[in-house]
């Protein structure tokens, strides 16, 4: 019994961050329908940005300047990344997927240019403080990524029910042709969404690291759980991202503790394909109608 | 009334010249199709065994580009996960081999019916599903594929691997067969689409693309035209790994990660979803030729292989559309 609210809480804590890769792919997915391939290694290279920066491969600053400055170079990649399939995004869905799995190609590359195909490691500046509560082992990282996805999954709530951007955003994602129609820039609307998911992925890819190791496919692989959390959610759904998220993480460990710890990848399919079977469009879809 | 019944007529008339035309160009490829199969099959008398041994393998990689642009083409989806397909008829051959003795020429056939099955198992959660859904289960399953390889090992040779070295074909040498078999594979293929797309099927499963609903209501159901699609593409990814499996001699875990479903979708895109021969060899040559040509600079090859993918995408999209109908030649 230990056991299983010791591994349900490590679920949790690691569910949160895959929460937070999978609302990066929906909030690009529902604003452009463009499901971004690049998610991951985008988010690997901003790790890898802020391992260079203070492990002194371009420069040895402080952790918490890194980070900003990583924040500016993720925000000006973002923003070419997306401009860079922009051409594409109002012709064909498929086409313009297809593109992102080329810019994610180009990331992997230049994550291996920069800095080598070698496995670092890269830790958060945290006090190693610990605590017990009945069964439950406690310690600052995972009150860290509690707390940091609860503030990120916050300030995006208020970005998205409270700015103009945000209300931009939710007519979008309801009806492109009437926002266009009502004088909204979908580019702008899409360029907004791309560089927010862009900042959760730097997030979840720095919060995810100490627990593995970094290297320049490590945080790909982490995003193949995000896109499983986006599956399971429903690819339309905030609130579905953040549910799949907590649900992955929590059913992976289990499954990996109680059945055998090599089949990762093995149990996201199967949970996929179950969840889809049981649940056609996602736990928190909406299940409309059919328009002809 | 009667001036319905004349341009009904001018469009008559219009469309036998318009299909005039069209045959024509179709005997015009024809012909130099069946020239381009003469020379190839003349290579090898001049080509030394390295140019032999890497062309059978850029033809089973060109069958294996076709199943991709296949789906792309008749499904309007992706697949991140064909990689594990081609696993699968390169593995059946391999383990037919190992387990019954038999040859290619007997274990292809299968190879091609547990692709298709595979296809089908993997596309029927989502056959209600926009394609998305389809594209991440498939990255899923390019995924999970070593992880079971590997756990199976006493079945599939582990990181080792399983050897191909019965002969296909009696009193050729075994060059030329692991040349020749894949070329025939290839133009087999190749033919038998040409064939396809002039079917009620091929029809059924385009109108099923372009508007669902109308094809709903002309009894092609969304979801069958999903299923067959996949299944039709997963067993020519199939045949593709049935013959790489006996070209390169060997399978192994390590000839099957998610590279490989994502370069072969870069193969397709290269191609522009060709399925005819030459577009498809077009993307296998690229695919198998370019890191040999760049061997040591391995971190090189996804910033190349990604930018010609965008290259080729943007670089399209930005054409005249009447040199883009021209380039996808106005069909499928």
């Amino acid at each position: 019994m230990a056991d299983l609210i010791g591994l349900i809480w490590a679920g949790i804590i690691s569910g949160c961050l895959y929460a937070m890769g999978a609302i990066g792919i929906v909030l690009i997915y529902k604003s452009s329908n463009v499901v971004n391939f690049a998610h991951g290694n985008l988010a690997g290279l901003s790790a890898f940005l802020v391992f260079g920066f203070t492990a002194g491969l371009f420069a040895e600053m402080a952790w918490g300047a890194a980070v900003l400055l990583t924040l500016v170079i993720m925000v000006a990649v973002m923003a070419v990344s997306y401009l860079l399939i922009a051409p594409l995004v109002f012709k064909s869905d498929l086409t313009s997927t297809i593109a992102t799995l080329g810019v994610g190609l180009l990331a992997q590359g230049v994550t291996q240019l920069l800095f080598g195909s070698s496995v670092v490691a890269l830790d958060l500046p945290l006090p190693s403080w610990r605590a017990r509560l009945g069964p439950l082992h406690i310690t600052a990282y995972d009150l860290a990524v509690l707390g940091t996805t609860m503030l990120a999954i916050g300030v995006l709530y208020l970005l998205i029910e409270r700015t103009r951007i945000g209300i931009a955003f939710r007519a979008v994602s309801a009806n492109p042709f009437a926002s266009r129609v009502c004088g909204l820039s979908l580019r702008r609307v899409h360029l907004f969404s791309w560089v927010t998911a862009g900042l959760l992925g730097l997030v979840a890819s720095l919060l995810i690291v100490p627990t593995t190791f970094l290297s320049s496919t490590s945080v790909a692989s982490f995003m193949l759980q995000a896109f499983a959390a986006a599956v399971v959610g429903g690819f339309n759904s905030l609130p579905g991202a953040i549910v799949g998220g907590i649900f992955i993480g929590v059913i992976m460990n289990l499954l990996s503790f109680y059945l055998a710890a090599e089949f990762n990848n093995t149990y996201l399919l199967l949970t996929m394909l179950v969840v889809l079977n049981i649940f056609p469009k996602g736990l928190l879809a909406v299940r409309g109608g059919l328009r002809v | 009334m009667s001036s319905v019944i004349t341009s009904s007529r001018d469009v008559s008339a219009s469309a036998v010249q318009a299909n005039q035309a069209a045959a024509s160009a179709r005997r015009r490829t024809a012909g130099l199709g069946i020239i381009g199969v003469l020379v190839l099959m003349a290579l090898p008398l001049v080509a030394g065994g390295y140019w032999t041994f890497t062309l059978g393998l850029c033809f089973a990689n060109a069958i294996a580009i076709i199943s991709v642009s296949f789906l792309v083409r008749y499904g309007g989806e992706v697949s991140i996960g064909h990689g594990v397909f081609v696993a699968a008829g390169a593995y059946t051959v391999a383990l037919v081999e190992k387990y019954l003795g038999l040859p290619l020429l007997v274990s292809l056939p299968i190879a091609a019916c547990v692709g298709a099955l595979l296809g089908v198992i993997f596309a029927f959660p989502s056959r209600h599903l926009s394609g998305i859904y389809l594209a991440v289960a498939t990255m899923a399953l390019a995924l999970a594929l070593p992880e079971v390889l590997l756990h199976f090992s006493s079945v599939t040779g582990g990181y080792e691997g399983v050897y191909v070295k019965l002969d296909a074909l009696p009193g050729l040498s075994k060059e030329l067969q692991r040349y020749y078999l894949p070329l025939a594979g290839l133009v087999s293929v190749s033919i038998l689409l040409r064939h396809f797309r002039r079917s009620r099927q091929a029809a059924a499963l385009m109108l099923s693309r372009t508007s669902p609903h109308a094809a709903e209501s002309f009894g092609v159901r969304r979801s069958w035209a999903r299923l067959s699609c996949m299944a039709m593409s997963a067993g020519i990814a199939a045949i593709a790994g049935a013959l790489l499996s006996f070209s390169s001699s060997t399978v192994s875990p390590n000839s099957f990660t998610l590279w490989t479903s994502i370069f072969l979708l870069v193969g397709s895109v290269v191609s522009l979803y060709s399925l005819s021969m030459f577009g498809a060899l077009i993307g296998g040559l690229f695919l198998t030729m370019m890191p040999m040509l760049l061997a040591g600079a391995g971190n090189w090859v996804p910033i190349l292989y990604g930018a010609a993918l965008l290259v080729v995408v943007l670089g399209f999209n930005a054409l005249p559309e009447a040199w883009r109908n021209r380039l996808m030649g106005g069909q499928a």
